[in-house]
């Protein structure tokens, strides 16, 4: 039954990566945005675990709850400090991916000052070392945990957006940002806190990734971005919902790829992306936009 | 989109004024920066930064065609880069190909792959920007992999040291920045340019001008992509060994962005001084300040974006804007 | 817009900010004399950061001491000149980036001066040195690149210092699992040089003993999540897993075998040996329990040594006397000092070439921390072997100990694993 286990694991992951790409798609939809340091904040919220769990013993998925305060704040400086100047340059979804990589060259320098470039990590017998039976394949608990703090995040985030009216200001921002200022909501307010919660959203899934990818360190931020960036790409920008579709796609084709032929794990996820994109120019569950 | 339709109609104003003076200019602008660099050569001789240097100039050149004139920004470009040095490697081991040969042919790789990938430009904005990276990381997974070693050697990479020249490959990169300017300058003052750049402001309208907007945007697509893999090639040749990895980094696209877009893009000089200032800061940096070189670095650039949001260029643009 | 007055005024500002600029980028540097140089100067580069500076940087600490160590008795001998000659060192930061090394590499060798000629770690970052070594005919001292590509047999400006050629690190690996018996493998290994090397000389000699693996795949070297590649392991019934990656793949490895409650009679990973602190830190005293490694320096031990200090003494003076705070990559950037030394001491003529003839010559009668050097034709490094070691636990740990070949053996191995 190799199949099922990949399907398992695939669904598993995928939910992982979802969680993972959230923040991005949040940032970006609202903001125009493009936030290249946001897998330095995946990393970030690794290490918090690592050294809140080495030194005071928290268990991660405290630091799931204690992580959401210092990001709002974060997320509240970076938008006010360098977010609204570039959001006024000339082209600024372009002006923000220069300097956001100016500031994930700085995170990581820090980063590497603060923690050392050794990979950190949390023994995986937190979430203990027996495997759960789901439909007769043993899966790994951490599997589980993660997956179910990506629903649980994904829930939340959809009653934020539909059933709050901060929520509701950030769908109109995301929509037309135009016509969300004409009805006065304040967007500098929504995309503060948007941002904050963009930043949580990452810090959280890195507590995590060290239970899916094994651990964290200064420099692993770029890859996380690549993929966090093919995910949301995938299920579609301003959609949370596509980005956990795209999220699952993605893990699906790692697991059935290195189930069946490994060598070609790395290549699977980038071609499923290029053929999506072909057939679905704005991914699986994004808005179709007039184009020429 | 108003200040793009008002530099629209200033460029259109420029081509009809002074048409002797602005020859001149352009003439220069083509000749001088191989110059420089052949002239540099003389008085500094660590050539191999000279040629990595020259090399992110045609990468920001041949990006600011495709970012600069249509909006596409295709993060992704590294992969025209990496085509480009595995189309020499392979023509050299293969086809015993000349070096100049195999060099062309590196140029020639980066245009089949982006004629193969020209269905991309039906995406737009930061769906073009990530499907053009997912090309690029797919290429990079195919042309690693080891099933396929009997081809491209697979994960064990490439040594080229039987055409391995020094000389002569800084000779092609100067060629080659003048070929990158050229290009640009060729782009800027065409009709095709013009097409461009109307197609940019507002594609439907540009359509109903009678611009065929596919075809004009697949050409600058294939020139761009061409010049990455000329770029590709003589970086290979000039350090001819090579692991797959090192040909496909991520960070010489990031790079060839940042430098465009820090010169600013959509003009001449632009890109030339974003690569050429920017890149020999990154160098001063490291080889002054080697504990702390990326965290400058990093500093140095949310500082420019800060100050500078709108590229270098902008600084002349404002003044003259304010002067009228 | 611009107007072509300011672009020319643009021009000759970028050619005046060319030359400053790299007049700035070439300052300062010692100029040797005809006679015996002020000092000897040693160039290297070190990943300060990114992915490879975890193993680069307690590399580069270990040549730092070997330097301070010389420094502090008034220098390094050079034969040539028959007397003490203090050490400078030119360090750069290539970050992990290969673009950014082969450039720092250049301003080495072109700016600075130098007389001895060191790469960073590994083959990934030592391969772009190759090249400008050869073309500056400056002997390379490679510290840990054992990749293929690097020797070459044209090539005489490389030798290879601290470790053998990575075709033969699991050499004794694979005749420990035909000596058990085992006969059910599964080799999982890395897409890259380094470990796909490794990953084909187990194969051959299992083959010469008739043992065909039950699994032998590759995977991507970004790979990291391997709870359902173990899951397809698992079902071939494996008595032996084998892993073959880097330390950022071996860590997650390990991790998803215990995460999965996957028990094998022998699995084995290439880096606990070399970062043994960093793994047990990352998947815990007992995700490593009962696993075999390669057995490497301080874990072997040679106190017999022909120069420098011996593996007590090393782990006495750098690590304080606890084996604990010395990484393979510590000794065998200290290694690299002594091969420098030795080339240095036994050189009549101080030239590049002249010390590569003394290392030939000295190949096969010398015997440092890191064991017996010996060089092939091409440079490459044949002797300093790594036997099997497997990890026992402590009540504090795990501990090191070799297990094979027997006769270097300082424990006997226990499998199938408990």
């Amino acid at each position: 039954m190799l199949w099922l286990f990949a399907l398992i694991a695939g669904v598993l992951f995928g939910l992982y990566y979802g969680l993972a790409a959230l923040g991005l798609n949040l940032i970006f939809g609202v903001m125009r945005m493009v936030n290249l340091a946001h897998g330095d904040v995946i990393m970030l919220g690794g290490f918090a675990a690592v050294l809140l769990f080495d030194h005071f013993g928290v268990n991660p998925l405290i630091t799931v709850l204690l992580v959401i305060p210092p990001s709002l704040l974060v997320g509240y400086l970076t938008y006010y400090l360098l977010g609204r100047r570039v959001q006024r340059s000339r082209d600024p979804e372009m002006m923000s991916l220069v300097m956001f990589f100016g500031v994930s060259q700085v995170i990581e320098a820090v980063a590497v000052i603060a923690f050392g470039n050794n990979e950190a990590s949390i023994t995986s017998a937190v979430f203990g070392t027996r495997p759960f039976s789901i439909a007769g394949q043993g899966v790994p608990g951490a599997w589980l945990v993660s997956a179910g703090v990506g629903l649980v995040a994904l829930v939340l985030l959809f009653l934020y957006l539909y059933r709050t009216s901060l929520g509701r200001a950030t769908r109109a921002i995301m929509s037309s940002p135009d016509e969300a200022r004409a009805v006065g909501v304040n967007p500098d307010r929504i995309s503060a806190l948007t941002f904050g919660i963009g930043v949580g959203l990452a810090a959280i899934a890195g507590i995590l990734s060290l239970f899916m990818i094994g651990g964290t360190t200064p420099s692993e931020g770029v890859d996380l971005t690549v993929t966090a960036f093919a995910v949301i790409v995938l299920g579609g920008l301003g959609s949370p919902m596509g980005t956990f579709l795209g999220g699952i796609v993605f893990g699906l084709a790692l697991m059935f790829t290195q189930t069946y032929a490994p060598v070609w794990s790395g290549f699977a996820p980038f071609a499923i992306l290029l053929v999506i994109m072909l057939l679905r120019p704005t991914g699986l569950l994004g808005r179709t936009v007039r184009s020429v | 989109m108003s200040s793009v339709a008002q530099r629209l109609r200033e460029g259109a104003g420029a081509v009809g004024r002074r048409p002797r003076r602005q020859m001149v200019g352009d003439v220069l602008l083509v000749v001088v920066p191989p110059a420089g660099f052949l002239v540099a050569s003389l008085v500094y001789n660590n050539q191999l930064l000279l040629l990595t240097m020259m090399v992110y100039v045609a990468l920001a050149q041949g990006l600011n065609v495709i970012f600069g004139f249509t909006g596409y920004l295709p993060f992704g470009y590294v992969g025209f880069f990496g085509a480009g040095a595995y189309g020499t490697a392979l023509s050299v081991h293969f086809l015993h190909a000349p070096i100049a040969l195999a060099v062309l042919l590196g140029g020639l790789a980066g245009l089949l792959v982006a004629a193969l990938l020209s269905p991309l430009l039906r995406l737009t904005g930061a769906y073009f920007a990530i499907a053009s990276l997912a090309a690029a990381e797919a290429l990079y997974y195919l042309i690693s992999n080891p099933q396929l070693t009997a081809v491209t050697n697979g994960p064990y990479g490439v040594n080229l040291a039987s055409v391995y020249n020094s000389g002569a490959a800084y000779l092609a990169a100067v060629v080659l920045v003048g070929v990158a300017m050229l290009c640009v300058v060729w782009v800027r003052r065409s009709h095709f340019g013009m097409s461009l750049r109307a197609i940019r402001a507002d594609p439907l309208a540009a359509r109903l001008a009678g611009v065929n907007v596919v075809r004009a945007r697949t050409f600058a697509w294939l020139i761009s992509a061409t010049l990455a893999g000329l770029a590709g090639a003589i970086y290979a040749w000039a350090v001819s060994v090579f692991y797959p990895e090192a040909v496909f980094d991520l960070s010489i696209s990031v790079f060839a962005i940042v430098f465009a877009l820090f010169g600013g893009v959509g003009t001449v000089l632009g890109p030339l001084l974003g690569a050429v200032i920017l890149y020999g800061v990154y160098n001063y940096i490291g080889v002054s300040q080697p504990q702390d070189f990326q965290l400058i670095y990093g500093v140095l650039i949310v500082l420019i974006v800060l100050f500078l949001p709108n590229g270098l260029l902008s600084i002349r643009l404002r003044r003259l804007w304010r002067g009228r | 817009m611009l107007i072509p007055r300011t672009r020319t005024v643009g021009l000759a500002a970028l050619s005046a900010l060319l030359t400053v600029g790299l007049a700035a980028c070439g300052a300062a540097s010692t100029t040797a004399s005809s006679g015996a140089p002020k000092d000897i100067v040693i160039g290297t580069l070190y990943s300060g950061s990114g992915s490879f500076a975890n193993s680069s940087l307690p590399e580069f600490q270990g040549l730092k001491f070997w330097i301070s160590q010389e420094n502090a008795g008034g220098g390094v001998y050079v034969k040539a000149f028959n007397k003490k000659i203090p050490i400078k060192l030119v360090a750069l930061n290539d970050q992990s980036s290969t673009t950014t090394a082969t450039t720092e590499y250049e301003q080495l060798v072109t700016q600075d001066n130098i007389n001895i000629f060191v790469p960073d770690f590994g083959s990934v970052l030592t391969l772009p040195a190759v090249t400008i070594a050869q073309e500056h005919h400056m002997l390379l001292f490679d510290q840990t690149a054992t990749g293929s590509p690097l020797f070459t047999p044209g090539n005489q400006y490389i030798v290879l210092c601290d470790l053998p050629l990575s075709a033969i690190w699991p050499d004794p690996l694979a005749h420990f699992i035909l000596a058990q018996h085992i006969s059910r493998v599964a080799i999982l290994y890395g897409a890259n040089d380094f470990d796909a090397t490794q990953a084909a000389t187990v194969k051959s000699v299992l083959a010469q003993g008739g043992v065909t693996p039950v699994y032998y795949q590759a995977v991507p070297t970004a790979t990291t999540s391997y709870g359902t590649l173990l899951h397809d392991i698992a079902a071939t019934n494996p008595q032996a897993v084998l892993e073959l990656g880097y330390a950022s793949n071996d860590i997650p490895f390990l991790q998803a075998v215990q995460q999965g409650g996957y028990h094998f009679g022998m699995v084995a990973t290439a880096f606990p040996g070399q970062e043994f602190t960093l793994i047990e830190n990352a998947v815990g005293k007992a995700g490593l329990s009962y696993t075999y490694t390669y057995g490497v320096p301080p874990y072997i031990k040679f106190n017999n040594v022909s120069e420098g200090l011996g593996t007590n003494a090393f782990i006495a003076k750098f690590g304080h006397g606890n084996i604990a705070n010395v990484s393979f990559e510590n000794v065998a950037g200290y290694n690299t000092g002594l091969i420098i030394q030795a080339a240095l001491g036994h050189a009549t003529k101080f030239t590049q070439l002249g010390m590569r003839a003394a290392l030939f010559a000295l190949s096969g009668h010398f015997t440092t921390l890191d064991g017996a050097f010996k060089l092939n034709s091409e440079g490459g490094q044949v002797g300093e072997l790594l036997p099997l070691a497997q990890l026992f636990p402590t009540a504090t740990g795990n501990e090191i100990k070799i297990v094979y070949p027997s006769a270097s053996a300082d424990h006997a191995p226990v499998y199938p694993a408990p």
